[in-house]
């Protein structure tokens, strides 16, 4: 089932000068972990506004074609109500925590749709099961490590249930074994089924395509490349693109350029091994 | 800001709905204007100490008193030299008075429950949620002003040197990041509030709710006693001893 | 440069730093930094990197314990000076740009320098050029790109010109360009004899840049040594929250399957050399052809 479609949707914001998306055709997916990369400026971060609707309603601009989610029409519903569907979480978590303490975080969402009591507890406590974060409940934001409070963000957009979750680059500030953990909760979450599909900014290539179902590449505002994760970093865009290639990719890269290896690029240190391993 | 800061304990003062603490700053605030006789403040500003004590707040509170001690003295010597010294004792006084209800109220109060005790006044759903966010960022700003002094200072910049206007010019690359930094944070922070639902329905649940209990009603039957009290004193001033009427001879 | 008694730059001797409110975020560290290494600092958030980098410029005042740069022992010189001699480039060049223009903002950075105002027009036309700035000279540098402006909060801790370079992580959120350019900034450096000191969470630029690297926890020094052995010790990397690179993965599953590993090839040209002629010769393909 298509859960957003873009439709030749172009935008370009008040008093800029060029179109930061252009004629952008794309469907998204139910069951899917997508990968959205591209270099700084390729209009990764409208992409993902564009997916609930923040473009057009909170940042203004000029528009061409539209975008649907689940079918509603991104410029007659407000985000407030998308945010149902979509949620977002941001870079840095410092400024997406907006309550005193994990709990209320956490029922921001449900109260501000009106969820009854009962409902809205018994989310909350599935929420900071989920996240692992019962042990954090009763904290001030600024009391938790930077890793513990972007998974108190994940919990209060988890709460309001939303079909698709977008991430705009949720571990670039933690260290890497919290960003792996981050990570490696979000393909938990949708393997569980609690969330449909799972949209991703992230700059880390290495943790993050071996976890990846499928990879848009965004250059120029315009989507370059787009389907499964394999074919998308065996193409010449990806590797030319300019985002941070990882070690393995690129290893295997210059033994195919020297004509010594011939074959699927590997996107992990498993598939590398299994690679060495079958030719021994 | 110490002084405000609020820390989660277990005091029957803390366990208080914010509505009682509210009314007694307010009511606190109030006698502390009405009157300038030396005896009678200095009785209102004893009757806080219970308060303070049985909240277990006396360190924090001595702190802020400390924090004024400038303050304190400027009013002693422009009042004196402008006015008289009992004057400026009761301004004191009053200061007093007046800072050490409201720290009590913001050391106790959650700022969360400051919103819902905001709501049940009917304060407007947007104007408390306002005000309890700027509570929130107050840390976070603090730590953000810090970064952009060191950030500075690191390319040789120097705060302490010159007059009035060569220190506010001085100013200049300290505000003006921290200014573009709190605007983008603004922004950051709307997009997110959007992001979760925020004002998509006027019916709006709550997790949290405040209650009045018996022991809000009884303080606040006390205090208003105590209001009352101090309006028939204000009107009959003879109602008290004349000694309650000395004041310093300068 | 020899690690020898005289190339020692910063000495610090039983450092501890309480802060005002009463967290302990060094708690007795004990360091040599010689004069023109590459230092990487790494550790979890929280670890007491930050606080050590700012006892080096004199942000902070060690509690007890010395720091000495150079000769120089930081309570007991001027933070001018400690300036002029560290640089600290922050992470988030909005914390620091103010100006009207971007040439003054330069400008500001060398104001306490006592350059002579020709040695000043030329030290910034200098840093524009180098940092290709120079078109942006008069426009204001809040309309600048996140790249354009990350590039003058650098240059203008550059143009000070100082000894001891200090980066507070500089390549989160840089695409393959701006670490590209880091990267050469620190080449660049390290071959004009500077001290380089590199706040970091980046293991992947850190195996390839970085040769030293002392890690943090909890306000003390938990190891240091060469990054690579750093980088590939379990209980270390449990420490500081840290993983492996993946090309020291690799290397260590070569050196499972009982192959004759270089040390060094963690390093992807000595990976691309060793991987290519165990290929050629297990499939025994002849240069330059498929089988």
């Amino acid at each position: 089932m298509n859960l957003i479609k873009f439709e030749d949707f172009s935008f370009k914001y008040d008093q800029a000068q060029d179109f930061v998306l252009k004629d952008i055709k794309l469907n998204i997916e139910s069951g899917k972990f997508i990968l959205l990369c591209g270099i700084t400026g390729s209009g990764k971060t409208s992409l993902v506004r564009a997916m609930n609707g923040l473009i057009p309603q909170f940042y203004h601009g000029e528009i061409k074609g539209d975008v649907f989610v689940k079918g509603k029409n991104t410029k007659n519903v407000p985000t407030s109500t998308l945010s149902r569907d979509v949620g977002l979480v941001f870079q840095n978590p410092e400024n997406q925590l907006i309550a005193m303490n994990v709990e209320r975080e956490i029922a921001f969402g449900p109260e501000n749709i009106g969820i009854p009591w009962d409902e809205m507890d018994s989310r909350i406590k599935e929420c900071i099961k989920i996240t692992d974060i019962e042990h954090l409940r009763k904290k001030a934001p600024f009391e938790i490590s930077g890793g513990e409070q972007q998974r108190v963000a994940i919990a209060s957009i988890l709460a309001l249930q939303p079909e698709i979750i977008i991430f705009d680059e949720p571990t670039s500030l933690l260290d890497p074994k919290s960003a792996i953990q981050i990570l490696n909760l979000l393909k938990k979450i949708l393997l569980e089924k609690k969330i449909s599909t799972i949209i991703v900014i992230e700059h880390r290539l290495d943790i993050v395509l071996p976890l990846a179902d499928e990879v848009i590449l965004i250059d120029k505002g315009r989507i370059i490349e787009h389907g499964e994760a394999h074919y998308v970093i065996n193409g010449e865009k990806f590797l030319n693109s300019g985002v941070n290639i990882p070690k393995c990719v690129s290893v295997f890269q210059k033994l195919m350029n020297q004509n010594i290896f011939t074959g699927k690029l590997p996107i992990s240190i498993e598939e590398t091994k299994n690679l060495i391993n079958s030719i021994k | 800001m110490e002084a405000f800061k609020f820390i989660q304990m277990k005091t029957i003062i803390h366990s208080l709905d914010p509505r009682t603490k509210l009314l007694l700053a307010i009511i606190y605030s109030i006698l502390a204007i009405i009157f300038e006789e030396i005896f009678i403040l200095f009785f209102v500003f004893l009757s806080l100490f219970p308060f303070i004590l049985a909240g277990q707040l006396f360190k924090k509170w001595i702190k802020s008193i400390r924090g004024m001690t400038f303050l304190f003295l400027l009013l002693i010597i422009f009042n004196t030299l402008f006015s008289t010294f009992s004057k400026s004792i009761s301004m004191i006084l009053r200061i007093m008075i007046m800072v050490s209800s409201f720290s009590l109220f913001f050391l106790t109060v959650h700022p969360d429950d400051l919103m819902l005790s905001l709501l049940s006044l009917k304060v407007p759903y947007n104007i408390a949620f306002s005000f309890s966010l700027s509570f929130r960022f107050v840390p976070t700003i603090a730590i953000e002003a810090q970064n952009i002094i060191d950030a500075q200072k690191s390319r040789g910049y120097e705060m302490e040197q010159g007059g009035l206007i060569s220190q506010a010019k001085n100013l200049i690359p300290l505000l003006i990041p921290l200014i573009v930094c709190s605007m983008k944070r603004a922004f950051h922070i709307a997009e997110a509030l959007d992001s979760r639902a925020f004002g998509s329905t006027k019916n709006r649940t709550y997790y949290y709710s405040i209650s009045y209990t018996k022991k809000d009603w009884l303080i606040t039957v006390i205090l208003i006693i105590f209001f009352i009290f101090g309006i028939i004193v204000k009107i009959f001033p003879d109602l008290l001893p004349n000694w309650f009427y000395w004041r310093f001879p300068v | 440069m020899e690690k020898k008694l005289e190339n020692l730059q910063i000495l610090v001797n039983h450092l501890t730093y309480h802060y005002p409110d009463g967290t302990i975020a060094l708690k007795g560290i004990n360091l040599n930094i010689y004069s023109g290494e590459i230092v990487g600092i790494m550790g979890k958030n929280g670890a007491g990197k930050s606080t050590l980098i700012k006892t080096f410029n004199g942000l902070l005042k060690p509690t007890t314990g010395t720091v000495y740069i150079e000769n120089d022992e930081v309570n007991n010189v001027l933070m001018s000076k400690l300036t002029r001699k560290v640089g600290i480039v922050f992470q988030n060049p909005d914390l620091q740009l103010f100006a009207n223009t971007v040439e003054d903002e330069i400008k500001f950075s060398l104001k306490n320098l006592n350059f002579s105002k020709t040695e000043l027009e030329n030290q910034i036309y200098l840093t524009l050029e180098k940092f290709k700035l120079k078109k942006f000279q008069n426009r204001t540098p809040f309309t600048l790109s996140g790249g354009e402006k990350k590039r003058l909060a650098i240059a203008s801790i550059m143009c000070r010109n100082p000894e001891i370079i200090v980066f507070d992580e500089p390549t989160i959120g840089q695409d393959a360009e701006g670490v590209e350019f880091i990267k050469n900034l620190i080449k660049e450096k390290h071959a004009e004899g500077k001290t380089i000191i590199i706040v970091t969470h980046d293991i992947e630029f850190a195996i390839d840049n970085i040769p030293r690297t002392i890690l943090m926890a909890d306000g003390l020094i938990v190891a240091d040594g060469p990054t690579n052995k750093i980088l590939s010790q379990d209980q270390i990397l449990n420490i500081g929250s840290l993983i492996s690179p993946q090309l020291i993965k690799l290397s260590k599953f070569l050196i499972d399957l009982k192959l004759k590993v270089p040390e060094d090839v963690y390093i992807k040209e000595n990976m691309v050399q060793f991987l290519g002629s165990y290929f050629k010769d297990k499939m025994g393909i002849t240069e330059g052809g498929k089988p």
